[in-house]
């Protein structure tokens, strides 16, 4: 199938906050319709690179998207987000105010509480429309927001550590979702800690430690050699 | 119906039993009309407030409007509705706040304080320079709200204020939300956030202006915070938040406005009106203690 997600190319992107080089003359491509992983450090400029790309820093550089026809939806999926605990919202209202303009204190139109109900069935929460956000455990939380990101249906999704707090049941449904996205041609970037997911899922990898530190198939970048360099390097960084 | 012929009417009402008796008055229905607009207007958009953090910049704008109300008698307006120096001069001190919020490095709270101190100083050399040329006594009302002095103009302009805000921030209301709940991701989705929040900021001084007479410069701001943060107490769902919360500002409101006028209290309609909504917030506080299920965490 053809890819519907649009290519990423990034080129020569640095980026300096306050006197610290986050990143540091990075070149990458991300293929249209992969699965492309970023690992690398705490500290190695993932999140940062994400935001450059989201046009949310000032960088030196140049970071292109590059969609197959006129630009199309982007999805996001933050890092676990610090929720405000006390604030009285469900999950519904938070999926429903994101899904529709009537003002989240009324009554949700039919149309708006099917999707929100589809919405949380995809991430295995079918139900739970009801519970508080900030009730929510942060294996949860995540699925909440990757039921996000996955309506209106994105062409290019961007995952800040979607799994963090996945417990096996989320984990296999966010393999799930992934298998999906491929099938559908989306372009996804994602930024993961866990090694094991990215060489089951992705088709490409990149490990970032302010720069490029390997760039390739997961099966052949991942070996133990190459990570150790990867995450040695923050101390080489500091 | 004419507001002239609605007046009469309501004081007929009061004349025959139907209605308090405090409202065979003219005055009395003016402020009653004005606590209706204010009441509800205050409580919803003060869910927005309290969700966005705003609280203390609420009450920094009630600051400034003093000073806007000096600005304007200096300037020659009239001192019972100083309104183009009111909004001038506060939607100027929001904006000039608001611009530099992310610019300074400052956390929001300590640019607040230094405006909101600036802001007091200005407004009270003013004062004293007018102090010779006005009775100092009508700063009572500025200050902390006055139900003798609400007139026809008062009403035109908070009722103008209330269906303009009104209208957008219930059209807004979902996005003025999720850009303040997570700006990046509002961002990606499409929402210009950096508009939105010079939007809401210039939202919350109108409406501060416009409730001033009413509610007074000093606790303008609190009729914001006050019944919003009862409801977020016992709230367990954003419709619940919103409800209780314009429940209990017109609640307030309406009571602090007649309590004073059938008990023949001299206490100014402002005072009363927090008063009521304190006590109201007292209660959702003692009830989320007493009562496990309004605790919401178990849910």
């Amino acid at each position: 199938m053809t890819a519907r997600g649009p290519g990423i190319a990034i080129q020569n992107l640095s980026l300096t906050l306050g006197r610290t080089e986050v990143l540091s003359g990075v070149d990458m491509t991300v293929a249209p319709g992969s699965i492309h992983a970023l690992v690398g450090p705490n500290g190695g400029g993932k999140s940062s690179l994400i935001r450059c790309l989201l046009g949310q820093m000032p960088h030196r550089g140049t970071v292109s998207l590059n969609w197959p026809a006129r630009p199309g939806r982007i999805g996001y999926v933050p890092q676990a987000l610090q929720f405000d605990a006390g604030l009285p919202m469900t999950v519904g209202d938070f999926l429903g105010t994101l899904d529709g303009n009537r003002p989240g204190f009324l009554k949700p139109r039919r149309a708006t509480r099917d999707l929100v109900e589809a919405q949380l069935a995809r991430v295995g929460m079918a139900g739970k429309s009801g519970r508080r956000m900030g009730a929510l455990s942060g294996g949860e939380r995540q699925r909440v927001l990757m039921a996000q990101a996955l309506e209106p249906a994105p062409d290019l999704l961007i995952l800040d550590e979607p799994m963090s707090a996945l417990d096996e049941s989320g984990g296999a449904i966010f393999a799930e979702v992934m298998q999906s996205l491929r099938r559908d041609g989306v372009t996804v970037l994602w930024i993961e800690h866990d090694l094991l997911a990215v060489r089951r899922l992705a088709d490409h990898v990149t490990g970032l430690a302010r720069r490029v530190i390997f760039d390739g198939q997961p099966e052949a970048m991942l070996d133990a050699d190459r990570v150790l360099d990867l995450f040695s390097q923050r101390s080489a960084v500091a | 119906m004419s507001f002239e012929a609605f007046r009469q009417w309501v004081q007929s009402l009061a004349e025959a039993g139907w209605l308090p008796a405090s409202l065979g008055w003219g005055f009395a229905v003016n402020a009653l009309l004005a606590g209706l607009i204010t009441g509800p207007m205050l409580g919803s958009l003060g869910t927005l407030v309290v969700i966005r953090r705003h609280a203390f910049f609420a009450e920094a704008v009630g600051h400034a409007a003093l000073t806007g109300v000096a600005i304007g008698i200096l300037a020659g307006e009239p001192y019972t509705g100083p309104y183009g120096a009111l909004f001038g001069y506060c939607i100027l001190f929001t904006l000039a706040l608001e611009y530099l919020r992310g610019r300074t490095g400052l956390s929001a709270d300590t640019l607040i304080g230094v405006f909101l101190s600036m802001s007091l100083a200005l407004g009270a050399s003013i004062l004293l320079i007018l102090a010779g040329r006005i009775n100092v006594h009508i700063l009572e009302n500025v200050l902390f709200g006055s139900i003798l002095t609400v007139n026809g103009t008062d009403l035109a302009v908070l009722a103008i204020v209330g269906i303009a805000v009104t209208a957008l921030s219930a059209v807004l209301y979902n996005r003025f939300m999720i850009s303040s709940f997570h700006p990046a991701l509002a961002q990606v989705r499409g929402l210009p956030v950096r508009t939105l929040d010079y939007l809401f900021v210039v939202l919350v001084t109108v409406v501060t202006v416009a409730a001033l007479k009413i509610v007074g410069a000093v606790l303008v701001g609190a009729l914001l915070v006050i019944p919003a943060a009862a409801a977020r107490i016992v709230a367990r769902s954003l419709a619940g938040f919103w409800w209780l919360s314009v429940g209990i500002a017109t609640f307030a409101t309406l009571t602090g406005i007649l309590i004073p006028m059938e008990f023949d209290l001299p206490v100014p309609s402002g005072a009363a009106i927090i008063l009521v909504a304190g006590t109201c917030f007292l209660i959702c506080t003692t009830l989320r203690a007493l009562m496990p299920a309004f605790r919401g965490d178990t849910a």
